[in-house]
């Protein structure tokens, strides 16, 4: 296996007049727990979706695991899985249903789909919900049934887009504790997120980006650098230092009413 | 409150029922105020149905002394009452004021909280309405002092039956109204609508044709029937039946208490209980399933079969599927099979159920939502997205097929015309096969999303788009037919053509199966270039 699971060469996406994404360079090392960390509207979603295919850039390449996602699709579509946000499940049908329509629709076996999706349900703890239509499921669970989904064909490397956001503690364990034993194996994860102290215990490898560039990348200890938590190297990356809300609000709190 | 508190319950009561009705015209003032186009529709319906019951009105005035007049005001008002029964399940966010959960936090003991819902229920546009055909019902038959002072009870009573009948199934489905599974019913709301205009408009024509005798039987059983019985009693008291006219009175009367205690009984209980939201609802779980069921395993294997499973599955489940499936059914039936019990109509006319269930095959995407990143994802070349295409026609030509050959067979057989059956399914294949087709490439080439929320059918900024998909998929699926619809017309016009009309089933079916399997394989390539476009075409909201 190459060393490099993503290859990103000068990617570019444009809405309109506001530029999302602006020129991305990036080489995402394998078998690694790779967060994709920035603040809300940085372009994380965007280059996410490129990355998978699901979104055409203006300009620019993406090669995952040595092949190109434009020019050679059924080697890659094959080789990711993908929980995007912000988009919907077929979600009139039942957890269980939902995973066997997945996999069937990759190729896989009837048997060994059924097969995969129990032990999946069993490890995210939906067995019990396995039944119920996916519209009924909470936040939590969607994102647990769609991570599933993203599992059943044993992808090379996997893309999640804030796979954390708006789930309960409980659930956020249970994934993480599926995502390290799938890392440990060898493969890949990339996942996005704003939340830093939860990239910053996960991830083996950050890239840090805002309003559509890559501020830095590496290591956690690289980016971190002086820096005491990745939280304050963030802060200085994307220069939101001194802006210190003391001098304003001094009104603001005990004391004199 | 506490000023209140010491007052005599009476009063108490009243001010509540005062406060509540005062309530309820604020909150239609207040929905009025919030945008001029909601002003001007409201007004609009408003007027339109008030024109509508004044007309009524004078009309049953006019219809004074027919001799089965009895006959259509006495069902009259168990239609008015149906309608009221329904309208809280279509409608389950029309009216704020009498959603008890809302009034769960305020100390109010059931009795005088009936009292004031039910006042407020009577301040509207639908109670006036109501109130009109009521009065146009109890005039037509009223003949005399003592009928008159029948009557204004009649009314009154009839009323209150309605408005209460409304309450109380309001107030028991409130669980369901208020959930996901509510909110699917309402989607539906809109077929009901179209499918009963439809019966209503062949109903009249009947009754135009054969006579208000014809109901005659009807209304010998529902003059028993709450609130019919209250317009039976005007009807008996005219004739002299006191007796009758005292018993249908009293049956009314006792069903306003009736439905009254109900609501009562399950307004106590919701104000008691914990609030639905709260608890985990498990009646969303599908039957338990082990592998595939009977009928999926006769589905094909492969990619096929798990996209003919999803798509049959979702014209069940799916309510904005399942709502355009039903209404094309429907009308898909009526419209043909009504048109020839009356004899006016042709066999032709069983082309519309083809024609209405064509067209679920366009805007195949569009109908996914956002959820077509799933499929998106799993089509790597042109190969699988004609296996895609492919599946989602077959799913539509599994209920298609027999359905268009039942109708048609149906509608000739009537009409008792079978010499034309062979010539009418071979335009029905011709047309569904070219609908297939142009319903395909419009899916891949102009996609536009349909919002899951409310009744609206295309996204704002895509309207333009819908047309170019439908009318322009419509337009093109009508020329690739064209050869086979000029055959029908030479068939019929020249002198020979009468005994080669048979052909038109051979070449009707060859020529759509042609136009089928072709557009597909043109569609298959455009939609496997286009997945990122068409992905972002179907996601807006």
């Amino acid at each position: 296996m190459s060393t490099c699971a993503v290859r990103v060469r000068g990617l570019w996406k444009r809405f309109g007049q506001q530029i999302a994404v602006a020129g991305i360079d990036l080489e995402l090392p394998a078998g690694k727990f790779i967060g994709l960390v920035g603040p809300n509207g940085a372009g994380k979603t965007t280059t996410l979706s490129m990355v998978t295919g699901l979104l055409r850039p203006d300009q620019g390449s993406v090669e995952v695991v040595g092949h190109d996602v434009w020019q050679d699709p059924v080697a890659v579509k094959a080789r990711i899985g993908v929980l995007p946000e912000g988009l919907r499940l077929f979600e009139r049908l039942s957890g269980r249903e939902l995973l066997t329509y997945s996999g069937r629709l990759r190729g896989l076996p009837a048997p060994e789909v059924d097969r995969r999706a129990t032990q999946l349900l069993d490890v995210l703890d939906l067995a019990g919900a396995q039944h119920k239509l996916v519209v009924d499921y909470s936040t939590g669970m969607r994102k647990k049934i769609g991570l599933a989904a993203a599992l059943l064909h044993n992808p090379e490397v996997l893309f999640l887009d804030e796979p954390f956001e708006g789930v309960d503690p409980v659930s956020a364990q249970t994934i993480r504790g599926v995502l390290e034993r799938y890392t440990a194996s060898g493969a890949t994860v990339v996942f996005s997120s704003h939340v830093m102290e939860l990239v910053e215990s996960l991830c083996d490898w950050v890239a840090v980006m805002a309003a559509g560039r890559i501020r830095a990348h590496g290591t956690l200890s690289e980016v971190r650098g002086e820096a005491p938590t990745l939280q304050q190297a963030f802060l200085e990356l994307v220069g939101a230092q001194g802006r210190d809300a003391g001098s304003d609000l001094d009104w603001l709190g005990g004391g004199a009413r | 409150m506490s000023a209140a508190a010491g007052a005599a319950p009476d009063a108490r009561a009243a001010s509540l029922t005062a406060v509540v009705v005062r309530l309820k015209l604020s909150l239609l003032g207040n929905g009025l105020r919030r945008s001029g186009g909601r002003r001007a529709a409201f007004v609009t319906s408003a007027v339109v149905a008030l024109l509508f019951a004044v007309l009524q009105l004078l009309g049953l005035i006019a219809l004074r002394g027919h001799a089965h007049i009895a006959s259509a005001v006495v069902p009259g008002a168990a239609v008015l009452a149906v309608g009221w029964a329904v309208m809280p399940l279509f409608f389950p966010g029309g009216d704020e004021t009498l959603d008890p959960t809302r009034l769960v936090m305020l100390p109010l003991r059931p009795r005088p909280l009936v009292r004031a819902l039910l006042a407020a229920s009577l301040v509207g546009v639908g109670p006036l309405f109501t109130v009109l055909l009521l009065a146009g019902c109890a005039v037509a038959v009223a003949h005399g002092a003592a009928a008159a002072a029948v009557s204004a009870v009649a009314v009154v009573l009839a009323l209150l039956v309605c408005v209460a009948l409304a309450r109380a199934v309001a107030a028991a489905n409130i669980r369901l109204l208020t959930s996901r599974k509510g909110r699917d019913l309402a989607v539906l709301s809109g077929l009901v609508v179209a499918v009963g205009t439809q019966l209503v408009n062949f109903g009249m024509q009947r009754l135009g044709t054969a006579g208000l005798g014809t109901l005659d039987p009807v209304a010998g059983v529902l003059r028993w029937v709450p609130p019919a019985s209250a317009i039976g009693a005007v009807d008996s008291a005219s004739r002299g039946a006191w007796g009758v006219a005292a018993a249908q009175l009293a049956l009314s009367t006792a069903a306003v208490a009736a439905l009254l205690a109900t609501w009562s009984r399950t307004l106590t209980r919701l104000m008691t209980a914990p609030d639905a939201s709260t608890l985990q609802d498990d009646g969303g779980a599908v039957r338990e399933r082990a592998g595939r069921s009977g009928a999926a395993r006769l589905l094909p294997a492969g990619r096929t079969g798990t996209v003919m499973e999803r798509s049959l599955r979702y014209i069940w489940r799916d309510p904005k599927t399942k709502a355009a499936w039903t209404t094309s059914l429907a009308i898909g039936l009526i419209v043909p099979v009504f048109n020839a019990l009356q004899g006016t109509g042709s066999p032709y006319f069983a082309c519309f159920a083809t024609g209405m269930l064509g067209i679920q095959m366009y805007n195949q995407f569009g109908q996914d939502t956002s959820a077509f990143w799933m499929v998106a994802l799993t089509i790597s070349s042109p190969r699988d997205a004609y296996v895609e295409l492919r599946g989602r026609a077959l799913a539509l030509l599994l209920i298609t097929l027999p359905y268009a050959v039942l109708v048609t067979v149906l509608t000739t057989g009537l009409l008792g015309r079978w010499p034309e059956l062979p010539e009418v399914l071979g335009l029905s294949f011709a047309l569904l096969g070219a609908m297939l087709a142009a319903g395909a490439w419009t899916s891949a080439r102009f996609p536009y999303s349909i919002p899951q929320e409310g009744y609206k059918n295309v996204a704002p900024g895509q309207i333009g788009l819908a047309w170019i998909s439908l009318f322009g998929g419509l337009i093109a699926a009508a020329l690739l037919c064209s050869p086979v619809i000029a055959l029908a017309v030479w068939a019929n016009v020249s002198a020979s053509g009468p005994r080669w009309t048979w052909l038109l089933l051979p070449a009707g079916a060859v020529h759509g199966a042609v136009l089928t399997l072709a557009g597909l394989r043109l569609s298959a390539p455009r939609t496997a270039a286009r997945l990122p476009e068409i992905l972002t075409a179907v996601s807006r909201s």
